[in-house]
């Protein structure tokens, strides 16, 4: 519906650069995740799309009008805030109806619209309770409800599921992607939790202290991160200081390790070596010679998937499969790594 | 639809629940002797006193409702009635719209805030009796305004300028009251503004809300804690206040406690009684007025779905 573009915004809090130059082009209907560590600028982000804050400098572009100097009543935007910010003293069906009421819209279309977004986050039983009367997840409805029955051309979320349960966290994340694709609305998503980042964006905004670190869609950011930063906050776990011996092979601490040629990692450059534990294949009946030789020193068992660590001398390498054998602590083994997957940075 | 109700406690208490209310009660007493012997008993004796009953001036005529019936009957009752209402609501009134617009902006950030936070509370920490000289000295005839208005010759003379002190309009009780109330009622509404937070503002705002219909719709419904409780120690204190509208007031009819003040003050002891059938009237009227308003705040609060 809407394209939104931000272009070299800034934002200062006194002295305080809160946001240094962040340039993101989100496509019309896409979902985006902002995702980086607590204070790192997201809400500051959502809240200057939304007008709710102004940039100190830099321009953000709605379908490429600059909407900077426009009042945060015509962006038509919807923001659903971390803390829902429902409006206490409301009953549901108040609160959902106050963007259209404050619109002047007709009492008939209120009506109808009500129904059917109520139908919709399945709230219809709770329409006349108080905000206080009602549970997390429900509180949570009724704030996505309030936001998306104004039909918003950009949907803002601002963690949205940080205070549910896991159980009811999964059904939220469906729900949302499964809104966002009905209505197509162009959605931006903030939240510090990686795996959420993932499942549910198709892009993801890493941001470090107010600047933009990696712009990618989830499965690039995950085997192919940016730099050490990003490969560290999406939980990177194997990473290997090494140096080319040719274009196709980095000597480690743990011994050499084929890769597919790339270019700007010529021979005899330092690197780091990054190493998906699930890229990595443990064979326990080794051959003679090639890949990494080493020992099961732990093993963690988490019913579906098993995690070994694997220690190869000077580091230990953390392996993960699916659990459909058990590998004994102690045991000998050599890792076999496909050189497409091995990352370089 | 409906969902069934959970079975309703039974009426009959646990001994467990018995012992723990009594004590409850035990731990209560002192708090509640002291509360029943101080405001109760002080409020038993007036009514008594009221109704005839004070042999200690030698009068014992109890039940007597004559004292009733004569401050009741005569025009002068009413009128200072209607004048004690009329200064109590509109300072109250004129106070709140002040605090609340001071309350407002003070959530905002602005420059050497910290200097109008202390400024703004300056008449709280002022007696009434100062404000009360200070209005005689700014807003008498040959007081500063008047005389500032001659000096840049607004006036020819400061005694013409317009009478705001000792009438019946009450502007000289209803500014010191205003003065001194703004502060406290801004205080209580700031701390209910800091409680709420911006965050539904901000949500009314991106929901399309102008800013009056964001104030009336969203903020003065979420600060009505705060104003209630806030007027109401306010009327409540401006209709039992006496210094203000006797000093300050525009003399016969005067206020009731400025009555009630004349009748303790006269030669004739036995008007005494009179003077205390006037206080219970205060208290009577006072009371009826603020159960009311409690009441209606309450239904509001209970349709809400708070308890
Ligand atoms: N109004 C403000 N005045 C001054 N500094 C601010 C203000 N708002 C935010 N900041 C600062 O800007 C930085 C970014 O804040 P922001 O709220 O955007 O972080 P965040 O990424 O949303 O963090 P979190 O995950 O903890 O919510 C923080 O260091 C914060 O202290
Ligand atoms: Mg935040």
């Amino acid at each position: 519906m809407t394209k939104v573009q931000l272009n070299a915004v800034r934002k200062q809090f006194g002295a305080f650069v809160a946001i240094e130059n962040i340039d993101l082009d989100i496509e019309s209907g896409e979902l985006v995740a902002l995702l980086g560590p607590s204070g790192c600028g997201k809400t500051t982000t959502l809240r200057m799309i939304a007008g709710l804050e102004r940039p100190s400098a830099g321009a953000i572009l709605f379908d490429g009008k600059d909407v900077s100097e426009q009042p945060v009543q015509d962006r038509n935007v919807g923001m659903v805030f971390q803390r829902y910010a429902l409006f206490p003293h409301m009953t549901v069906e108040k609160n959902v109806t106050f963007g259209l009421s404050v619109r002047g819209t007709p009492r008939e279309e209120i009506g109808a619209r009500l129904e059917e977004i109520l139908d919709v986050v399945q709230l219809t039983q709770f329409r006349h309770r108080f905000p206080a009367q009602l549970s997390g997840g429900q509180m949570q409805r009724v704030a996505i409800a309030r936001t998306l029955i104004t039909k918003p051309s950009v949907l803002m979320m601002d963690e949205p599921l940080a205070n549910l349960d896991t159980k009811l966290r999964g059904e939220m994340r469906r729900f949302i992607r499964d809104l966002q694709q009905r209505f197509g609305i162009t959605t931006i998503f903030v939240t510090h939790d990686q795996v959420e980042a993932m499942e549910l964006a198709d892009r993801v905004a890493v941001i470090f202290n107010g600047h933009l670190a990696q712009y990618d869609a989830p499965a690039k950011l995950y085997q192919q991160p940016a730099s050490l930063d990003v490969a560290d906050f999406m939980g990177a776990s194997n990473i290997v200081p090494g140096r080319m011996k040719s274009d196709d092979l980095v000597e480690t601490a743990i011994g050499e390790i084929r890769v597919a040629p790339r270019a700007g990692f010529e021979t005899g450059k330092d690197v780091q070596v990054m190493l998906r534990g699930e890229a990595v294949d443990l064979l326990t009946d080794p051959p003679a010679q090639g890949g990494v030789a080493g020992r099961v020193v732990a093993r963690d068992f988490f019913g579906a998937s098993v995690n070994y660590s694997v220690d190869c001398g000077t580091h230990q390498i953390t392996v993960s499969e699916q659990a459909r054998r058990l590998v004994d602590v102690g045991t000998s083994v050599r890792l076999n790594i496909d050189p497409e997957r091995v990352w370089l940075l | 639809m409906s969902v069934s109700s959970p079975p309703a406690p039974s009426a009959r208490l646990t001994a467990r629940e018995r012992r723990t209310r009594f004590w409850q009660m035990v731990q209560l007493m002192p708090i509640m002797a002291i509360l029943v012997l101080l405001f109760g008993g002080a409020l038993v004796l007036a009514i008594l006193q009221s109704l005839g009953f004070a042999p200690w001036f030698g009068v014992n005529t109890f039940p007597d409702f004559s004292y009733f019936g004569a401050l009741w009957g005569s025009s002068t009752f009413w009128a200072s009635l209607g004048l004690t209402l009329y200064y109590a609501t509109v300072s109250t009134v004129l106070a709140l719209i002040l605090g609340i617009l001071l309350a407002l902006a003070l959530v905002k950030t602005f420059p050497s805030k910290t200097f109008y936070k202390y400024l703004y509370k300056l008449p709280l920490m002022i007696p009434y009796t100062v404000g009360i000289a200070l209005a005689v000295l700014m807003l008498s005839n040959g007081g500063m305004l008047s005389r500032l208005a001659a000096f840049f010759g607004m006036i020819d003379d400061p005694s013409q300028f317009p009478q705001i002190l000792k009438t019946h309009y009450g502007w000289g009780i209803i500014a010191v009251y205003v003065w001194k109330q703004t502060p406290f009622i801004t205080l209580a509404v700031y701390a209910v503004l800091l409680g709420i937070g911006r965050e539904t503002e901000e949500a009314a705002a991106i929901l399309g809300a102008s800013r009056r219909t964001i104030f009336f719709r969203v903020t003065l419904p979420q600060i009505l804690p705060g104003v209630v409780s806030s007027t109401l120690i306010c009327f409540a204190f401006n209709v039992g206040a006496f210094e203000a509208p006797f000093i300050l007031g525009g003399g016969f009819p005067d206020t009731l406690p400025v009555v009630a003040w004349r009748y303790f003050n006269d030669a004739d002891y036995t008007l005494q009684l009179q003077g205390m059938a006037t206080v219970v009237s205060i208290g009577l009227v006072a009371g009826v007025i603020l159960f009311g308003y409690l009441a209606a705040y309450r239904r509001y609060e209970r349709r809400m779905g708070r308890n």
